[in-house]
């Protein structure tokens, strides 16, 4: 059995705000194995990023635990919060920064990385030169500077017009692959969660339980479109749909 | 098939484009002919009316006039010497009201709590007209330039931390999670996020605090100077030199102007917009 890296214990999360108290995670429990990549798809408002945030540790459960124990994260978000008046190459830096990690050898690493998905040619034009597939890219890029033992995709694609999506979903699928990532996503598209992880895990409305968990049995298939077009895909479409909605 | 023409040697325009770029230029200098030609027109039938005696010069003053007031200024060298006192103090005035008016913003950004319990000070200190204070700040400043300053800043600096404390606030808050995902403390989040991200806001709380820094210092000249433009203006109008009001004024003109100038420099070289 591989390596438990991540776990959440019986995690209750409630907001507080002088209007009241919103309770928009309840006894969430599931593991996560290195290298796996596990998609979280639930209503929306159920409390999705609020688990994202939970695993990241920005937020304390109010009841249950967060065993983490020492693994690093990198977080991605919706849009690509590129900073417009950085380049590239200084955006993807940004990580380094912050950690105080700057190092000649980290930067040449950052800039490798980038080389190898190419934003070589990109690394000093601004965020604005770029269109919003290369944008996502770098973000991605940017995310993995550090080199995190684990990702944080909070519906990564969901600002992208449909023909980018399909292409940057399978950019952003082929890197974490290729690097080994760890990844949790968090997602609205059922298709989007089957065409991308290992593992599904279906949240209820708010507050977010486990509604059920589904290991994908896609073996070693892990190119978005072409794992669209086999015939488990609509099998999982259909059940995942009625988990949704039932 | 496209005709193409070149421009520069560098880029190739389509002739539509080139003839484009053409009536751009010709509608440009059309502005400005307009522009030139209404200021020689309004001065030449100001000038005319107060020489042919429709109006009285006495009171309306004359271009003419003005133009030989400001050169007897100049000659007994007192121009400069007007004019340096008050750009001093509108610029010092001008320079604390931007600086500590920022660095309270940065203080009411950084603490919630110190920030809830000053909002209402803020608020009145806005509303209150600073003329207000006058008779009290030549009490506390006496009647020199330092008095004026004083009314300057006053004028100046709630402006600056209103607009700046908003800016901060308005920073995006995605980008402050994502910055918090990384790790940041505080004070990285201000230096690396919210600082970089306000610059637009600051350099148009300098164009707005342009108009306020002589506000300030003129209306501080009118209660208290001895010296400078304000006192000019004011001390012709008591003894009725209305060539002297009208010259002072139209060198303030000059002078606000040139300094709103400046900062539009300022803004070009700050605030680069990266083009897509
Ligand atoms: N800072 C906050 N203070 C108070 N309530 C909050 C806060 N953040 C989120 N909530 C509430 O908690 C619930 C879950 O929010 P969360 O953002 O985790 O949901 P989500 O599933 O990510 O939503 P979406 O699908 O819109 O992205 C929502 O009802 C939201 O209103
Ligand atoms: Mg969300």
């Amino acid at each position: 059995m591989k390596k438990v890296i991540l776990q959440f214990r019986d995690v209750t999360y409630i907001y507080h705000t002088a209007r009241g108290e919103t309770t928009a995670a309840e006894k969430l429990s599931f593991a996560v194995e290195e290298g796996e990549f596990i998609a979280f798809i639930g209503p929306s408002g159920c409390g999705k990023t609020t688990l994202l945030s939970l695993a990241a540790g920005l937020l304390k459960p109010s009841e249950g635990a967060v065993d983490s124990g020492g693994v690093s994260f990198g977080y991605m978000l919706q849009k690509d919060e590129l900073f417009p008046w950085r380049t590239i190459e200084k955006n993807i830096f940004l990580p380094l920064e912050i950690k105080k990690i700057n190092t000649k050898e980290n930067r040449e690493r950052a800039r490798s990385l980038a080389a190898k998905y190419g934003l070589a040619e990109f690394l000093q034009s601004y965020p604005a030169q770029l269109s919003g597939g290369m944008r996502q890219r770098a973000a991605l890029i940017r995310t993995l500077a550090t080199d995190p033992d684990v990702l944080l995709l909070d519906e990564p694609f969901s600002a992208l017009d449909y023909q980018t999506r399909l292409n940057v979903t399978e950019d952003v699928s082929r890197i974490i692959r290729t690097e080994g990532k760890t990844a949790l996503l968090i997602t609205h598209d059922i298709s989007e969660a089957i065409s991308l992880a290992d593992r599904v895990i279906v949240l209820s409305a708010r507050p977010a339980r486990v509604l059920a968990s589904h290991e994908l049995d896609f073996g070693t298939e892990q190119n978005p479109l072409k794992r669209r077009e086999l015939n488990q895909f609509s099998a999982w479409f259909e059940l995942l749909w009625k988990e949704l909605n039932g | 098939m496209k005709r193409l023409k070149r421009n520069k040697g560098l880029q190739t325009y389509s002739r539509e484009h080139a003839l484009y770029l053409k009536r751009c230029r010709r509608k440009s200098a059309l502005v400005w002919t307009f522009r030139i030609g209404l200021l020689v027109l309004l001065l030449g039938l100001w000038e005319l009316v107060a020489a042919t005696g429709v109006v009285d010069p006495f009171i309306t003053s004359s271009p003419s006039r003005i133009a030989k007031t400001i050169a007897s200024l100049y000659r007994d060298g007192s121009l400069f010497y007007h004019v340096g006192v008050t750009l001093t103090e509108t610029i010092v005035g001008f320079l604390i009201a931007v600086g500590l008016g920022t660095g309270i913003a940065l203080a009411l950004w950084w603490s919630d709590t110190l920030r809830k319990i000053l909002e209402p000070y803020v608020v009145v200190l806005n509303a209150l007209p600073k003329i207000a204070l006058g008779p009290l700040i030549i009490i506390w400043c006496g009647t020199g330039s330092k008095a004026i300053v004083f009314m300057t800043v006053l004028v100046g600096i709630i402006v600056a931390i209103l607009h700046m404390l908003s800016a901060f606030i308005a920073t995006d808050r995605n980008k402050i999670l994502l910055l918090q995902s990384m790790g940041a403390k505080k004070f990285q989040i201000l230096r690396k996020l919210v600082i970089p991200s306000s610059l637009a806001s600051f350099v148009s709380m300098l164009k707005v605090n342009v108009g306020m820094a002589w506000i300030g210092s003129i209306m501080g000249e009118y209660i208290v100077s001895k010296a400078g433009l304000g006192y000019l203006i004011v001390y012709g109008g008591q003894v009725f030199k209305l060539d002297l009001v009208m010259s002072a004024t139209c060198i303030l003109c000059l002078l606000a102007a040139a300094m709103y100038f400046l900062v539009a420099l300022l803004e070009k070289i700050l605030v680069k917009t990266p083009e897509s």
